[in-house]
């Protein structure tokens, strides 16, 4: 490839199968009731009914008042730890910064399974301590509280970052211009770190709109029924309704795209990549008589959002039956041992999931690297590239797994990925699509332009130049992005359920039917081997950042 | 991973099974049949509701060459529609008139009853009614019919014993705290932890299974009477490997086969297969439905019924 002009349109083509199709497909379906049939008959002909449906508004209205929770949740949580994070020198500060990430590999519907199994009545708390919180676990507080736990890391890791970027150098300035302290805080380093707060805050929104999991796991018991779970129900549970799946899909990327496009816009131009490398000129203060309570505080946090969630799944994959509960003699390995022997089908399911992630790490990094060099060259089309390559970040897992189904379930194609593991790869792949344009396009930002023209000036062709120059410069960069990519699509729920075909399980489909199955104990013993896998992948993924850093 | 990976549906020698749990019965025939025909299964287990409407979803592009489903209702929908090819196996001659037919036939068949943790401290039910007791207020779940199709067969078996009264049976317990949740373990989960005491109108077979492990649950059937689900099997017109597909119909009913479905605590089809647990002779079981004009309606109708006793979407 001498010539790069070709570039441009082959990564636009690649978007447009990835990210566009799918989309193309909810749309034409929620125009078209009858596109199955392959007619263009009644033409929004079930808008009236879906529209008109009370149950829809309440499904709507369920679902924002469950992201706002969460996003109050986590602001409550993840705000003052992170402010006393970055203003202060806590004790151990890094084992809580490690402890926090455990949240983001802890699958939410894990996380939920073993709060019920914890809290439940007659649950691990009651038997340990003689109380239980079903009442308060099966409602919509419930639904609220386990997402909140799952996401205000985000909340935490953006306010101490934002803080100590944006506010600690200015409000030494006010100090020494006479603030005291307090006034400092609040009249300097809150405001500057207000957006920060703000975005990570309507993430945490996004994230919870979208999540199919948790409500799926409380399920009935709690009553709660969201968006996702009516579009699943619409297009997994017989009898099927593909344009009223396809019409609630299309409200849900609407106030998904809402939240994502605020969120775009209060960051616009504040790049926390590149603020960090500023000198800070004041050391985080002494934390004096308070150092106990706040190390309390963040132990306390640490204990219920990630330990007893934790010990929870250990103890079901620990024990022999579950109506045994937690006593020495129902101590045992079996669950564990059954893995190894349920004719292979566990560690099927654990390679399908790796092959898989693998996969996925290549082709999203492959399309999202050529798509960030498009929008940093400013080639023709950049900005429609950019555009394509980031929307999935505000695409619901569920809505894309619907997209892929109507896109390629038609009888015209000559051949199609639907039925085969391919389909897996490109919903995957669709979903962590901005992981690698993210980074990769910061890294660009960092990179001068002037290093791939002086190549060029010495004769290297421009394919060349990106070969030598852009890939070398931005591979750590790639690299982490690609790790993350494989940590999550590792562990993808929903689509996974929706499209993997005859005879592929994937790790999250295993311990989903385990559990609908009655097998606790087995589907709590994979998840902890799948958690321990990507515990350590992470581990390495950090140390391979601090090498190349 | 290789075999993970080689799923791709071209191959002339893969057979394409769509089917209701239980997961480990269907992995064991599927190796079953590979090693005697050397013919591939792949294998879409998931709950009744969840395979029907992947089926359904395919329809003008379908997949799948044989279903087994754990309602005997679904056989005779789909009969209805036109979608199954007859197949007259050789080895069912031993299979009870009820549960065959020229286009679907069972594979095997379960019973549903009420699931109790003996140690919940609650008195030991006897009917479907004792449920509704203050003794039993919130400790009762109930499988979602929409999901699980033997939940399904029990409601249309309860409304045609009872008609009226089968409703009013529904409504105390939902007015003593009776929760509907998921397909049948969903249902079953916390009565093994001890959350709930018991189920109303869970499959035995799961149970056993959950017995023979070492729970402390019991299976007991209701003394008025209550449900058998036959789980049908059957072949799809559709099916670009029918000739392979009757073979797998053949080899699930042939002894072997029979034993394996044993295995999984249910009542193998053929009634000189021995089983490992109370066979439904020994039960009351409904009067049920036959092979209704309108079953579908009827189907919808019950479903839409319970789903607005129950106020869900």
């Amino acid at each position: 490839m001498k010539n790069l002009s070709l570039l441009a349109p082959a990564t636009l083509a690649a978007l447009g199968v990835l990210v566009v199709l799918p989309m193309a497909f909810v749309v034409l379906q929620a125009i078209f009731p009858e596109l199955g049939s392959g007619s263009l008959r009644q033409p929004f002909g079930a808008v009236s009914a879906t529209f008109s449906d009370s149950a829809t508004l309440a499904l709507i209205g369920t679902t924002v008042s469950t992201g706002l929770g969460v996003a109050l949740v986590a602001a409550c949580l993840g705000v003052p730890l992170g402010a006393l994070r970055a203003q202060f020198r806590i004790p151990a500060a890094a084992l809580w910064d490690l402890l926090f990430l455990v949240p983001f590999l802890l699958p939410p519907y894990i996380a939920a399974l073993s709060w019920i199994l914890a809290l439940q009545p007659n649950g691990y708390t009651a038997q340990l301590f003689g109380f239980h919180l079903g009442g308060l676990l099966f409602s919509q507080a419930g639904v609220v509280l386990i997402m909140g736990l799952g996401s205000f890391p985000l909340v935490y890791f953006a306010v101490s970052r934002g803080m100590a970027a944006a506010g600690l150098r200015l409000a030494e300035v006010a100090r020494v211009c006479g603030a005291t302290p307090w006034r400092a805080f609040w009249r300097v380093t809150l405001p500057l770190s207000l957006p920060a707060i703000a975005a990570s805050l309507l993430l945490a929104f996004t994230l919870a709109i979208e999540e199919y999991g948790v409500p799926a796991a409380l399920g009935s018991q709690a009553g709660v029924q969201m968006l996702t779970n009516a579009i699943e129900r619409r297009l997994a549970d017989w009898p099927i309704d593909p344009p009223g799946a396809a019409l609630l899909s299309l409200m849900l990327v609407a106030l998904a795209l809402t939240a994502y496009a605020t969120q775009r816009a209060l960051l616009a131009g504040r790049d926390y990549e590149t603020t960090t490398g500023k000198p800070t000129a004041g050391e985080p203060a002494s934390l004096g008589a308070w150092r106990l309570p706040v190390c309390l505080l963040f132990g306390a946090i640490a204990l219920v959002a990630v330990v007893l969630p934790l010990a929870s799944m250990l103890a079901a994959a620990l024990s022999d039956t579950v109506s045994g509960g937690l006593s020495a003699h129902n101590l045992s390995l079996s669950n564990f041992a059954s893995l190894l022997d349920t004719g292979g089908e566990a560690l099927a399911a654990l390679g399908a999931s790796l092959s898989l992630a693998a996969g996925t790490a290549v082709l999203a990094a492959a399309v999202g690297f050529l798509a960030a060099w498009c929008v940093s060259k400013g080639v023709p089309g950049a900005a429609l590239i950019d555009a394509c390559s980031l929307l999935p970040a505000a695409l619901p897992g569920i809505v894309v797994g619907v997209g892929l189904i109507l896109a390629w379930n038609q009888a015209f194609w000559p051949a199609t990925p639907y039925g085969t593991w391919g389909i897996l790869l490109l919903s995957y792949s669709c979903l962590l699509l901005p992981y690698p344009v993210r980074y990769v396009g910061a890294a660009f930002r960092r990179i001068s332009h002037n290093l791939e023209a002086a190549a060029r000036v010495h004769g290297a062709s421009a394919s060349r130049a990106m070969w030598h120059i852009a890939l070398p410069l931005a591979l750590p960069s790639l690299a982490a992005a690609m790790l993350m990519v494989f940590a999550v699509a590792s562990r993808e729920l929903v689509t996974s359920l929706l499209l993997a075909p005859p005879g592929l399980q994937t790790i999250s489909i295993f311990i989903w039917r385990n559990f609908e199955q009655g097998s606790i104990g087995a589907g709590m013993a994979m998840a902890t081997v799948a958690i321990a896998a990507s515990l350590t992948l992470m581990l390495a993924g950090l140390a391979l950042q601090r090498k190349a850093a | 991973m290789a075999s993970a990976f080689a799923t791709s549906s071209g191959h002339a020698q893969t057979l394409t099974v769509y089917t209701a749990g239980p997961g480990s019965l269907s992995k064991r025939l599927a190796a079953g049949f590979q090693e005697k025909t050397g013919a591939k299964v792949d294998v879409f287990q998931a709950t009744t509701g969840k395979v029907m409407a992947r089926l359904e979803a395919e329809a003008s592009n379908p997949r799948a060459d044989v279903l087994i489903s754990a309602s005997w209702d679904t056989a005779l929908d789909l009969d209805q529609r036109g979608w199954l090819q007859p197949h007259h196996s050789a080895n069912a001659a031993s299979v009870p008139a009820q549960f065959k037919s020229d286009n679907y036939v069972a594979q095997g068949i379960a019973a549903l009853g009420i699931i109790w943790n003996t140690g919940s401290g609650t008195p030991e039910p006897k009917d479907w009614s004792d449920l509704t007791a203050p003794a039993f207020k919130q400790q009762v779940t109930m499988p979602d019919p929409a999901l699980s199709g033997a939940a399904l067969d029990l409601l249309l078996g309860l409304q045609q014993a009872r008609k009226e009264e089968a409703w009013k049976l529904l409504e105390n317990l939902r007015d003593n705290g009776m929760t509907v949740s998921g397909p049948n373990a969903q249902a079953l989960t916390p009565v093994l932890q001890g959350a709930k005491a018991a189920v109303f109108g869970g499959v035995d077979y799961v149970t056993y299974g959950n017995i023979a492990k070492g729970e402390t649950v019991k299976v007991i059937f209701p003394s008025s009477g209550t449900v058998i689900a036959a789980r049908p099997m059957m072949i799809l017109k559709s099916s670009r490997h029918a000739e392979l597909a009757a073979k797998f119909i053949d080899y699930v009913l042939s002894e072997e086969g029979q034993k394996a479905v044993a295995d999984a605590w249910l009542m193998p089809a053929r009634a000189d297969v021995d089983a490992r647990r109370p066979l439904f002779k020994e039960l009351t079981v409904l009067p049920q439905a036959g092979s209704d004009s309108d079953s579908a309606t009827l189907r919808g109708d019950t479903l839409k019924r319970f789903n607005t006793l129950f106020e869900r979407h």
